[in-house]
């Protein structure tokens, strides 16, 4: 374990270096100068010659990458373009917001959708499981952002009971943090919600029908505990796998969640910074997301471990 | 528990409200016109209170030396004054200054005195030397915006505690205009010296507010300024700019009472805001404009001399002034003002507002919508039609729909469009390359007809994107420069309009409103015409909670 856990550590900051290359490569190549886009309509050719050279543009791309990993190695990701403000403090404050609606997004998505998952498996054929198909197609098919302002035409305009945008941390009053942050992670989740509850429901259907259930039954537990018990923590494999693989579906859909909700999240900063061309942002973004998706990955590898012991990471599997 | 009446009622709001807002961009609106409704900004106002407005975008650096946005003015109309200012009909007043400049009869000295008993936030008292340090800091700070805008300034120098003096290296009317911008706004000299180029994390000046904190891309707090010369009549205790940027989401956020303030309010969101009692609208000419700029000479790049166009970029419509006074003609300015924009802006010929102090009559001379003359003239040309233009526009839903009615109209012209939606930095970066044949793009505008018109229309001016040169033009926009008698420049851009009309560089087709949403219980909010939302004086009225 120690030994896969070093290999998985090395390939990953091998990962991180190549991808910071990359985007500092690709976002030059994007079309649009940011020194012109900095200049807005003060486009004067003087004062964009002075902007380039002022944040080191002018330079060659690799005398530029250089300095960019001397900052990275200090731990500094340079300033924005946009606001002048450093790109790790901003990346701190916008991390969290994201990191708080991930959390209530995926716990509204688990807990929707591997509920009426079980629920459409054990109840097949009935009202229940056509209700949960339905709930299930509306949360694949409905479009976020036409969700979002639905919900807030009508629970923050008709029905004024919750905040139309804004975020307060969890730390700093978890009552109105959970008011903010209810209407964005009910929008973000249910579309996880669906996927969520049609992995699970496939592959409780599997398990239902396996030998070790009839076995389970034939000793003579009770339904609950057939079903809890056993057959659903053998499905949890395939979701948490897929709930994994969602997340970054969820980071990316939080982009749209928090336009509309006006969330001073991480999606919202990396499009700001594209639109913008603030090279430092987008470069400090996508590292952190590249960094965060390779600790997910990892996180859900150790997690079959714990969910089933037969799975042994980094040695042989049974 | 509202009861099942008081439900079914909102509900039925809700529906009607929805129907307007997808319903808005297919017809024509009742529109009442006048386009000058104060809102009922009057009312007595009680002290204290948080404000918010909510800003489309988020601003720059707050450094006046070095910031570039527009929406950044707004936050700095609050935190920081300048020598000059506006009033509501546009006219130049002291505002840090004592008196409007005393200007040499050579126009090459302007004597200004400074307004006493003034004291930046941070309790340093304002005296000539600050505005010298602070029009020294514009001028010679690397990087900064406010030097081109100073260029026409020598030098600086305080002749006593409360007198400057600018000397000027040739005569330049706009100069008080200027200093009614971000040029004249005047940073605490104990700041400076403390923060240097971090000013703008910080910034210190005189305003009814100052300066609190930020939150990059959620929010700028500014808090009432105890040491401001008129803190008696500032009511509010502090003003939250929260950074908005999709207009419904904005609009949603003004009808859920979110926020107090709306500035940019969309054209198609004044019906909701017009017909809910809770809102109400300030509306007011902007000094901008909007058209289409067309590649007349622009071949190598903006700062190339202008030339021929060459491969596909080369077209009729480069090579010919009568072929674009055709496009001109089939434009149907009033037409596109009603589809695109449910009739909320208004039709523009040309570069000057009618609001400014400096038009006249020969400045908004227009052509009539008439796409049988179109025709007629390309006809007599002998150029063939259709006449295939590449146009560049925006990628938003706004954009797309005002390329297509220009499409539409020029259709019936004889002028074959294609749409070339393109985002925006990239945009720019064609425009300035001359790598396009029409694009549709605005101005924000400035207070002196000159922001709108030298940069634009001079030969090899930064921002003539269209590669226009007429010697003539060049003449007389030196001339109305160079003129400090108001009656004279007038006369000299009604003149310039009738010398750059023909050659139509440029097709001004609107300008566009500041349209201010502000929620019932809020009073003393103002806009004037340069689009900024004044706060000095607004504040909760005494009814509300």
């Amino acid at each position: 374990m120690g030994r896969y856990l070093l290999r998985r550590l090395v390939e990953s900051a091998v990962t991180l270096v190549l991808a910071t290359m990359v985007v500092f490569l690709g976002v030059r190549a994007l079309p649009g100068d940011p020194a012109r886009t900095l200049a807005g309509e003060e486009a004067d050719p003087v004062a964009i010659d002075e902007i380039r050279r002022q944040y080191g543009l002018d330079q060659p791309v690799p005398v530029q990458y250089y300095r960019y990993l001397e900052n990275l190695a200090r731990g500094e990701m340079g300033d924005s373009l946009r606001t002048g403000l450093p790109v790790t403090e901003t990346i701190r404050d916008a991390l969290p917001v994201t990191l708080q609606l991930a959390v209530f997004s995926l716990a509204v998505a688990v807990l929707i959708g591997i509920g009426t998952g079980v629920v459409a498996a054990v109840r097949r054929r009935g009202p229940a499981e056509w209700g949960a198909n339905t709930v299930a197609l509306l949360g694949l098919s409905i479009p976020n952002f036409w969700l979002g302002l639905m919900a807030i035409l009508v629970f923050a305009i008709a029905f004024p009971v919750l905040p139309a945008s804004g975020f307060v941390s969890v730390f700093e009053n978890p009552v109105e943090s959970f008011r903010h942050l209810l209407m964005p992670s009910l929008v973000l989740g249910t579309g996880l919600a669906a996927v969520v509850m049609r992995q699970t429901r496939s592959a409780m259907l599997e398990s239902l029908s396996a030998d070790y259930v009839r076995t389970a039954r034939a000793k003579g537990l009770s339904g609950a505990q057939v079903v809890l018990s056993h057959a659903l923590r053998n499905s949890l494999i395939v979701v948490v796998t897929i709930v994994g693989l969602q997340l970054g579906g969820l980071i990316s859909g939080a982009v749209v969640t928090e336009q509309i909700f006006v969330l001073p999240g991480f999606g919202k900063l990396t499009i700001d910074a594209v639109f913008t061309r603030d090279y430092p942002m987008i470069q400090g973004v996508v590292l952190v997301t590249a960094a965060a998706y390779i600790g997910i990955n990892l996180l859900v590898d150790m997690l079959y471990s714990v969910i089933d012991p037969r799975i042994r990471v980094g040695g042989a599997a049974l | 528990m509202p009861s099942v009446s008081l439900l079914l009622r909102r509900v039925a709001v809700l529906v009607v409200a929805s129907a307007l807002v997808t319903t808005a961009a297919c017809g024509p609106l009742d529109d009442n016109g006048d386009g000058g409704d104060p809102g009922d900004q009057d009312r007595p106002i009680r002290p204290g209170g948080e404000l918010r407005v909510a800003l489309a975008e988020e601003p720059d650096l707050l450094d006046p030396t070095l910031a570039r946005t527009l929406v950044g003015r707004i936050v700095f109309v609050s935190i920081c004054e300048k020598l000059y200012d506006v009033d509501q009909d546009l006219n130049l007043v002291p505002q840090l200054a004592a008196e409007l400049p005393d200007v040499s009869e050579d126009g090459l000295t302007m004597t200004i005195p400074v307004r006493e008993g003034v004291m930046f936030a941070d309790g340093t008292p304002l005296d000539a030397e600050a505005v010298k340090t602070s029009l020294d800091r514009h001028r010679e700070l690397d990087g900064s915006a406010r030097a081109s805008e100073l260029a026409s300034v020598d030098s600086v120098e305080s002749v006593d505690e409360m007198t400057v003096q600018v000397t000027l290296n040739a005569p330049f009317a706009p100069l008080t205009a200027t200093l009614a911008d971000r040029s004249g706004m005047i940073m605490s000299p104990t700041a400076l010296a403390e923060q240097g180029e971090d000013f703008g994390t910080d910034p210190v000046c005189v305003g009814p507010f100052r300066f609190s904190d930020r939150v990059a891309q959620d929010r700028i707090e500014v808090v009432k300024d105890p040491n401001y010369y008129d803190a008696e009549n500032v009511h509010l205790d502090q003003v939250t700019y929260r950074i908005i940027a999709d207009s419904t989401t904005r609009f949603n956020n003004l009808r859920s009472g979110d926020v107090e303030v709306l500035e940019r309010t969309a054209p198609i969101d004044v019906a909701a805001v017009e017909s809910d009692p809770s809102l109400q609208l300030i509306s007011s000419e902007s000094l901008g404009y909007q058209g289409v700029t067309i590649n007349v000479g622009n071949a190598d790049g903006i700062t190339e001399p202008p030339g021929p166009l060459a491969g596909d970029l080369a077209s009729p419509l480069s090579e010919s002034n009568v072929v674009r006074q055709a496009l001109e003609l089939s434009l149907d300015r009033e037409a596109l003002n009603q589809v695109v924009f449910v009739g909320q802006y208004s039709p523009a010929c040309g570069p000057i507002s009618p609001a400014s102090p400096l038009s006249s009559d020969a400045a908004q001379a227009c052509s009539e919508h008439d796409p049988a003359a179109a025709m007629d003239l390309l006809a007599q040309a002998g150029i063939e039609t259709p006449v295939q233009v590449d146009m560049m526009i925006g990628t938003d839903a706004q954009a797309r729909r005002l390329g297509e009615a220009i499409q539409a109209q020029a259709g019936e012209g004889g002028f074959d469009i294609q749409l070339n939606p393109t985002e925006f930095s990239s945009a720019l970066d064609l425009a300035d390359q001359g790598n396009f044949q029409m694009f549709a793009i605005g101005w924000s505008g400035r207070v002196d007809p000159d922001g709108n018109i030298a940069s634009f229309l001079t030969t090899q001016a930064p921002l003539n994107t269209a590669g226009y040169s007429n010697p003539e033009a060049d003449r007389l926009i030196e001339a109305a420069r160079a003129s400090t008698d108001l009656n004279e420049r007038r006369q000299l851009y009604g003149e310039l309009h009738s010398v750059v009309r023909p050659d139509a560089p440029i097709i001004y087709l609107y300008r566009q409103k500041n349209l201010t949403g502000v929620v019932d219980t809020v009073a003393g909010v103002e806009v004037f015409g340069d689009g900024l939302v004044r706060l000095a004086h607004a504040g909760f009225v005494e009814e509300a909670e």
